[in-house]
């Protein structure tokens, strides 16, 4: 098993990082973890004196992508994200193969230019932000030269950054201080991806942006990787990874932001979006259901999805109780009811996989229902954060 | 971050990593070394035109050594962007005009072994005797005569695929190194055969080592016609450097 350096520091010492670092702008301490034995001062990095060419506005936001758009031919890949992420926030992109995740994480580093729309990360272009070193990136296919070294090719990185960590000290924190002798070519897909983070932490960046980070980790290298990953954002920096396991989101990010054909469908913070994605499924006998009773009924409050197979309807609720109750109110004759705690990674794969616009007749309450959680009308659901714009949300979670 | 800072750093790390891969010694170094030694072991004083056989197959696979490190630039930038490494390296303070220029250096800076080891070659074989201040003027103008081919082989690599790209580099420097002469001199050509050759790039690289040993030197005419291919060569580089930009 891979040995990465941390365990898990306790969240409210994230939250006293968080404020120092958001009101300066220029980051915290380079310190190893609260719980690793040697103590902070010995390292080598001296942040305090970089101030300057950090620059960018003091206190902008790590990322804000506003109205970003970017197309592949026919294909709109990205359709309008806007995304504020205040310091010290975990973030996860949420989303299926093909959501959009990557080219909006390209968009983000400055690797794609958007068609239309603006990134900014601090403040500043995200090429500026990159080469000022406040930004390392896992990407998916972030590469590692052949026929070198690990250790050399984080040597020739780092050369390339204005304050980087020492190579030694990268590898320890990425748990692949033994690959440091290692040629890149012969590394396993495990090890590579932690050559790959080793390379993300070595600019001593304020912000990480990690595209799919465990896509080739066994188990427990996943659990060590995010174990070093929320060492590395205790101490009051910024996160944002792609992910298409709900779980992983989950269990990792303070907020998550869910993507589906390239638009935002639903952005907040974990529970609430949980809450949205992983509610409850309504089953019951609807007497007249196989002729389209249904739909006639018009949307039902609280439902995200909506089915019928012969006289059965299947309703995928966010909100079961008001959907429940409507449902008996304007079908006083339903019967045989039923209702279930939905699996999470169902309901997250109902709420990613319709695309707007391809929607069968069956589905016509469904889309009332998604449409609601992309903020459009959505008389009901107050709690959730639909209708908040990032910037909202942005000053809701900061703090 | 100062780009010249930057741009010698990379280019350091640049040269020892290739320097260490011994495909390159053997198509760069070894090859020509040996090809020098048989091609030269029964004529090496019969006449080809103004300069004697020896100094002529010594300009020869001067160039064709010095070809394989700066064409082999495309299989480099190929096999960059194929695995990711130019992706990463854009997140750096490194920018893509520095990244050009670190490969431009390294590939002139690893044509030098070539051209050292073939020259001392000769000399020590008795194969050319030529003063030592000549040795230098030949390099240099084997250098300066490579210059469009910097520009073609930075062109290459951002048309080819990595799985490719080796082997049509390899490929195409076989041709150009034909067209330059470096196998039969271009002269002993077809007539039309000849023409082509001398309309192209390659044929005045070679010609501009061995017209110092004849004694002359490139003369305006070939020089133009390498300026004009490095204008051609090098908007065409420029051109797919930045349609790979703006689609990774």
């Amino acid at each position: 098993m891979p040995r990465f350096s941390a365990s898990r520091p306790p969240r409210d010492e994230r939250a006293a990082h968080q404020a120092r670092g958001s009101g300066s702008g220029t980051g915290t301490g380079t310190g190893t973890a609260a719980s690793s034995p040697a103590p902070a001062p010995s390292a080598p990095s001296a942040r305090s004196s970089s101030a300057p060419s950090r620059a960018g506005s003091p206190g902008a936001a790590p990322i804000v992508l506003d109205g970003v758009h970017r197309g592949y031919g026919a294909t709109k890949a990205v359709d309008g994200v806007s995304l504020a992420v205040p310091a010290g926030q975990v973030v996860a992109l949420l989303g299926p193969n093909g959501a959009g995740k990557s080219t909006t994480i390209d968009i983000l580093l400055g690797l794609t230019r958007p068609e239309r729309g603006t990134v900014s990360l601090f403040g500043q272009e995200p090429r500026q932000a990159c080469a000022s070193g406040r930004v390392g990136a896992m990407l998916q296919n972030g590469g590692l030269l052949p026929y070198a070294t690990v250790g050399a090719v984080l040597d020739a990185l780092r050369g390339l950054y204005p304050r980087p960590l020492p190579t030694a000290e990268a590898l320890r924190r990425a748990g692949a201080t033994e690959l440091a002798g290692s040629r890149t070519e012969r590394l396993s897909g495990g090890q590579r991806q932690r050559v790959r983070f080793a390379a993300a932490l070595l600019p001593d960046p304020d912000l990480l942006v990690l595209d799919e980070p465990t896509a080739a980790m066994d188990v427990a290298a996943r659990l060590a990787f995010w174990a070093a990953t929320r060492e590395w954002a205790a101490e009051g920096r910024t996160v944002l990874f792609a992910t298409h396991y709900l779980a992983e989101a989950d269990d990792f990010a303070d907020r998550i932001v869910l993507l589906r054909a390239g638009k935002v469908v639903a952005d907040g913070p974990t529970t609430e979006v949980k809450g949205q994605v992983g509610g409850r499924t309504i089953r019951a006998t609807l007497p007249g259901a196989e002729t389209g009773r249904l739909a006639a009924l018009g949307p039902l409050p609280g439902v995200t999805r909506a089915e019928t197979r012969g006289e059965t309807i299947e309703l995928t609720c966010a909100d079961s109780d008001r959907a429940l109750r409507a449902l008996l109110a304007a079908a006083a004759d339903v019967r045989d009811i039923e209702i279930t705690g939905a699996g999470l990674e169902d309901a997250f794969v109902a709420l990613t996989s319709a695309p707007a616009g391809h929607a069968a007749p069956a589905q016509a309450a469904s889309l009332q229902g998604t449409a609601s959680l992309q903020g459009t009308a959505s008389p009901q659901g107050t709690s959730s954060p639909q209708g908040t714009s990032p910037q909202d949300w942005a000053k809701e979670t900061s703090r | 971050m100062n780009p010249a800072l930057l741009t010698a750093r990379y280019t350091r790390f640049e040269i020892g990593r290739i320097w260490r891969n011994p495909r390159f010694l053997i198509f760069s170094v070894t090859f020509p070394f040996i090809m020098f030694a048989a091609f030269t072991s029964s004529d090496a004083t019969d006449r080809l035109g103004d300069i004697t056989v020896g100094p002529y197959v010594m300009v020869s696979m001067a160039t064709f050594g010095a070809m394989v490190s700066i064409v082999g630039t495309a299989g480099r930038i190929a096999l960059e962007r194929a695995g990711g490494w130019s992706r990463q390296l854009r997140l750096t303070a490194l920018t893509g005009g520095h990244y050009l220029l670190t490969k431009v250096i390294t590939s002139f800076a690893l044509a030098l072994p070539a051209l050292v080891v073939v020259f001392v070659e000769a000399d020590a074989l008795g194969r050319a005797k030529l003063p030592v201040h000549t040795y230098f003027v030949v390099g240099l103008w084997v250098l300066i005569g490579m210059v469009p081919l910097a520009a073609f082989g930075i062109w290459l690599g951002y048309l080819l695929r990595a799985d490719n790209a080796a082997q049509l580099s390899g490929a195409v420097s076989s041709l150009l190194a034909l067209a330059g002469g470096v196998w039969v001199p271009v002269e002993q050509f077809p007539d039309w055969m000849a023409k082509i050759a001398k309309a192209l790039p390659m044929y005045w690289t070679g010609d501009a080592g061995r017209e110092v040993i004849a004694g002359s030197w490139l003369g305006w005419h070939g020089l133009a016609i390498l300026a004009v291919w490095t204008v051609i060569l090098g908007r065409l580089a420029a051109r797919a450097y930045s349609r790979d930009q703006l689609r990774a």
